[in-house]
């Protein structure tokens, strides 16, 4: 009878302690691509911040957080001006940017300007935290992304000869084709096909037939999920069925867009932020109860980004102190977030592991991570 | 009236009466034409009972033989009037007189029994009279649930019935006498007194023993002592082949005399042939020859060749001594049984004796342990077995088993004794050894003796159920069971002494654990097969079952701990295999892990795969990253493989 009334007494009790509300406001900003091509990562994003407030709409000292979003479409000029309105306007303590790596390299180029903390939840090329002392990345940049997807191909797939795809139009696409193809033929790769896919009048089918000429074992693919989707059904269709390697939010997009075409998908692998086989936090536990649905890879994103900046918010006297929220962001310490921890350098760049995962059966599996 | 036979041994001549008094009831009027008009040329005059009874004298006067057709209570009329007036019985069975057919084995086609009722053979039976009621087929005392059900029943409608009576049965003192003055006093659910041949489950388990002519009432007493053993008994009767079996069961008593006495604790009903006419006391005596019946060929043979028999009395399956306490007490029949020691002596004497040391034990403790401490140094897996062939570690473990089972104090105190002897010995014997060799490292087959798991559990459970098994019945080589008993504790007590011979105390503690959970497995094992084979004490005991209780609890913390430790090795060991690490540009992949301890310490040790050399500052970074993935702090060894 003790032990019961022992493990009702404290099984009641939350760690945290009740928050009192102080009557006073700070305001967040979210820029995102709500409507346009990527809207789905925007609104995604979007979903898993909002699920992270419900579990923490106060900070520590009482003040509620209030969120206002901006719709860039993903196009760096929209986001610009976006961050102008959020900072100027609505005096925003700290924007969180759900845009992809075109946008937030045009607003970077900016934030020492506005003196704003901004924590970019999904891009991943490594100048955004280099242009700006106020751009933090709450994911890997590319550098660690090109060379780590080299590495695993070269010392575990035991693969000698790639061929690599890429979108010229994106900095993206442009960064990792370069940092995957140094790092592998640094390691003795080779790589016998370098193409530039120049938009829809592409002909993939000679496209594969010339690469497939090369013999590559595998076809690296930093590119949109409509063109890897197009070039597995062309490399169906000649009969080639090479190991296939694209990069992160690829096979969240391609699973969500082609579920019916699933089993072309088979064999697919990326490098990401998330995976979904791999335990969650207790944290992750308590959010994702909250998430309506299976959370997807900026889902996860935006709900760790909400949570990293509440941190670092608390662990500053006053949280309208933006030059205080941007020293603590980039002095974050082992995070946990939804999968494992977090740590944010003083340089803005995240250290935090990368999956490498695999579509099996028209799910994701998991098959390493990478520290 | 002759019964002439062929002195070539063929069917003799059938011989019929020239005339016959027909007994009929409102029911069996219409066998009166029949009867008139047999073809048997005999000279039949009908009469109902009725005006029989009115006046016996003048309806037999001239008649020596009768024919009756009635239900069982004028059959048992016209019996008491044929031994006074002595006249031979002919009967004509009704359709639904099973009974009767099978006891005197009569014809059921009408002609045939007219026929066989007219003949002039009739055969002298004894007849039983209980409390001055005439018993045709059975007399029933208590509860017999199953045994008066007929044989010809279904298997399926046999197990429902039993079932549905086994609920409540209640052990009940019962004194019976003999004729031969032969007092027994013993407790069960019922009795039935039965003639032969009546068709029921209880007639098959005596076909042997009885017969019409023996001049003998024969009883039959069911006391099961459980409910387990009465229903292996029932199955034993449903299924055994038609005749009975030679042995008693071991819920059934039998008792075979001229006269039979009854009592009770308090007056039972007693249910003669289906009816209640009387209650206990009951005492039932066999007239031998009182009438002469017609029966049937089969039973006309058996009784020619029949002589008369001895008094027999059966009841060494009957409880007696302490279980008539029980008895006493008037509780429903348990599931499984009690015993006293009375009834199964030589095992009790042979688990004393097995309690105390002596020589022989400590001098093959000593030895079977530095065996196998010398194997476990060799890593030698038949050395291990050869010394479990050795030790003598079952003997006292068992005793121990049933002197808790039963409360026996000295029993117990006495294998407590030996047990923790053998364990000194043992501790002593191999820490020797550890010092003699002070720089052998610890072998794969010591390690496996450091984890404890359920599944070492699950051997020692084993191991105790064939121990108990085995020493129940001499006829199995309890040698077999001895080896499997010594598999899981000898081994683990020869590491914990290397353990202390090499101070390690966490070397010893796990062994010790593994030794003491095994060792309190094989206990309770060992007790629980005892119990459901019937050894538990007549009177339950509380304490035993209280003690080994006590250590199950205590010792089911540091197993659960263990068993907390080795989940979280297993989990971190198959998540960090999946794990790489990307290191000042160098990729590093994880191929094997493994979790182990030295003292207080986490050690981690990984098998790496590496293309580039590292240098100190690549393993301090590679430290630095796997640090953050624990809360405790982890000693790292790596074992690097370069890729070239």
């Amino acid at each position: 009878m003790l032990l019961a009334a022992m493990v009702v007494l404290f099984g009641g009790c939350d760690r945290r302690q009740a928050v009192v509300p102080s009557g006073k406001t700070i305001k967040i900003g979210v820029i995102a691509p709500l409507t346009g091509t990527n809207r789905a990562k925007g609104k995604e994003g979007l979903k898993g911040i909002r699920a992270a407030m419900r579990l923490e709409p106060y900070l520590q000292n009482g003040d509620a957080i209030e969120l206002l979003t901006e719709d860039d479409r993903d196009e760096p000029l929209r986001s610009l001006q976006a961050l102008r309105r959020l900072v100027r306007r609505e005096r925003v303590a700290a924007v969180l940017t759900l845009s992809s790596s075109g946008p937030v390299l045009e607003i970077a180029a900016a934030a020492d300007k506005y003196k704003t903390p901004i924590l970019a939840l999904v891009a991943t090329h490594p100048d955004i935290t280099r242009r700006s002392r106020f751009v933090s990345q709450l994911p890997f940049d590319d550098d660690f992304q090109g060379a780590v997807a080299a590495l695993y191909v070269r010392d575990e797939l035991l693969v000698d000869r790639v061929a690599v795809f890429v979108n010229p139009d994106s900095a993206y696409s442009r960064h990792l084709k370069s940092t995957f193809g140094k790092k592998f033929q640094s390691i003795g790769g080779r790589i016998t096909d370098a193409v530039s896919l120049t938009g829809d009048a592409d002909d993939y089918e000679s496209i594969l037939k010339r690469v497939r000429a090369e013999r590559p074992e595998l076809i690296y693919l930093p590119i949109r999920a409509e063109e890897v989707m197009r070039i597995i059904e062309k490399a169906d269709k000649i009969g080639w069925r090479p190991e296939m390697m694209g990069s992160d939010g690829l096979l969240s997009t391609v699973l969500a867009k082609y579920a019916k075409k699933a089993h072309q998908l088979d064999g697919l692998r990326a490098t990401d932020l998330y995976s979904p086989e791999v335990p969650l936090t207790p944290y992750g536990k308590k959010v994702a109860a909250l998430y309506r649905g299976e959370p997807t890879s900026y889902a996860a994103m935006g709900i760790e980004g909400y949570a990293l900046l509440m941190d670092a918010m608390n662990r500053c006297g006053d949280a309208g102190d933006r030059a205080c929220i941007n020293r603590q962001i980039r002095s974050t310490r082992n995070f946990t977030g939804v999968l494992g921890k977090i740590s944010i350098g003083p340089d803005g760049k995240a250290d935090r592991p990368l999956y490498i995962n695999a579509i099996h059966g028209g799910n994701m599996k998991y098959i390493v991570k990478v520290y | 009236m002759d019964n002439g036979v062929d002195k070539a041994g063929a069917e003799p001549a059938v011989k019929y009466v020239s005339s016959a008094l027909f007994v009929y009831t409102r029911e069996t009027e219409p066998l009166v034409r029949p009867m008139l008009e047999n073809s048997q040329r005999a000279v039949v005059r009908p009469v109902t009972i009725e005006e029989l009874m009115e006046n016996p004298r003048k309806r037999l006067s001239g008649m020596t033989h009768v024919v009756v057709a009635g239900g069982v209570d004028v059959i048992k009329e016209v019996l008491h009037l044929a031994m006074r007036y002595d006249f031979s019985v002919g009967i004509i069975p009704s359709e639904n007189q099973r009974d009767l057919v099978r006891s005197f084995d009569l014809a059921e086609n009408l002609e045939a029994a007219v026929a066989q009722s007219l003949r002039a053979d009739a055969q002298a039976v004894d007849l039983i009279m209980c409390n001055e009621k005439l018993l045709l087929f059975r007399a029933v005392i208590g509860r017999v649930p199953l045994m008066d059900e007929p044989s010809s029943v279904s298997r399926m409608v046999l197990l429902a019935s039993a079932v549905k009576k086994f609920l409540g049965l209640k052990l009940l003192r019962f004194d019976f006498t003999t004729g031969g003055g032969r007092k027994i006093k013993t407790a069960a659910c019922g009795c039935m007194v039965l003639q032969p041949h009546v068709g029921t489950l209880a007639s098959r388990l005596m076909a042997r023993n009885s017969s019409f002519t023996d001049g003998m009432v024969s009883l039959l007493i069911t006391a099961p002592l459980s409910v387990v053993s009465y229903l292996k008994f029932l199955g034993r009767v449903i299924f055994s082949p038609s005749g009975g079996s030679r042995r008693l069961p071991d819920t059934v008593g039998y008792i075979r005399s001229p006269r039979i006495e009854i009592k009770t604790e308090r007056g039972l009903d007693v249910t003669i042939d289906g009816e209640q006419v009387t209650r206990t006391p009951l005492i039932c005596q066999a007239l031998p020859a009182a009438v002469r019946i017609n029966l049937g060929p089969a039973s006309r043979e058996e009784s020619r060749k029949d002589q008369p028999a001895a008094e027999k009395i059966d009841v060494a399956n009957l409880p007696r001594g302490r279980e008539l306490d029980r008895a006493r007490k008037k509780s429903a029949v348990p599931f499984f049984s009690y015993a006293s020691e009375e009834r199964f002596r030589d095992l009790f004497i042979a688990l004393r004796e097995d309690a105390r040391v002596d020589q022989t034990y400590l001098v093959l403790m000593l030895l079977s342990t530095l065996l196998a401490t010398v194997g476990l140094y060799l890593n030698s897996a038949s050395v291990i077995i050869g010394a479990m062939l050795l030790a003598p570690l079952m003997a006292p473990t068992l005793s121990l088993a049933m002197g808790l089972l039963r409360s026996d104090l000295d029993l117990t105190k006495n294998s407590v004794v030996k047990i923790t002897g053998g364990v000194v010995i043992a501790l002593g014997a191999a820490a020797f050894v550890a010092l003699l060799f002070p720089y052998r490292s610890i072998t794969p087959e010591m390690q496996a003796r450091l984890n404890p798991t359920l599944l070492d559990l699950a051997v020692a459970i084993c191991a105790g159920i064939a121990g108990a098994y085995t020493k129940s019945f001499k006829e199995i080589l309890q040698s077999l069971a001895g080896v499997a008993i010594a598999v899981a504790l000898v081994p683990p007590l020869a590491v914990a002494g290397i353990g202390i011979g090499q101070w390690d105390f966490a070397f010893f503690s796990q062994a010790f654990l593994l030794f003491c959970t095994n060792l309190v497995g094989i206990i309770l094992a060992a007790a629980l097969t005892f119990r459901m084979l019937g050894y538990s004490a007549a009177v339950r005991g509380k304490l035993g079952i209280g003690v080994v209780a006590v250590f199950m609890v205590l010792i089911s913390i540091p197993l659960y701990l263990s068993f907390q430790r080795i989940v979280e090795k297993r989990t971190i060991e198959g998540s960090c295999e999946k794990e790489r690490f990307l290191v000042n540009g160098k990729y590093l992949i994880i191929q094997k892990v493994r979790l182990g301890h030295h003292g207080d310490k986490d050690v981690l040790v990984l098998d790496i795969l590496a293309r580039d050399m590292l240098t100190r500052a690549d393993l301090t970074k590679l430290k630095e990253k796997i640090q953050n993935n624990f809360t405790r702090k982890m000693v790292i060894h790596a074992k690097i493989t370069y890729i070239p």
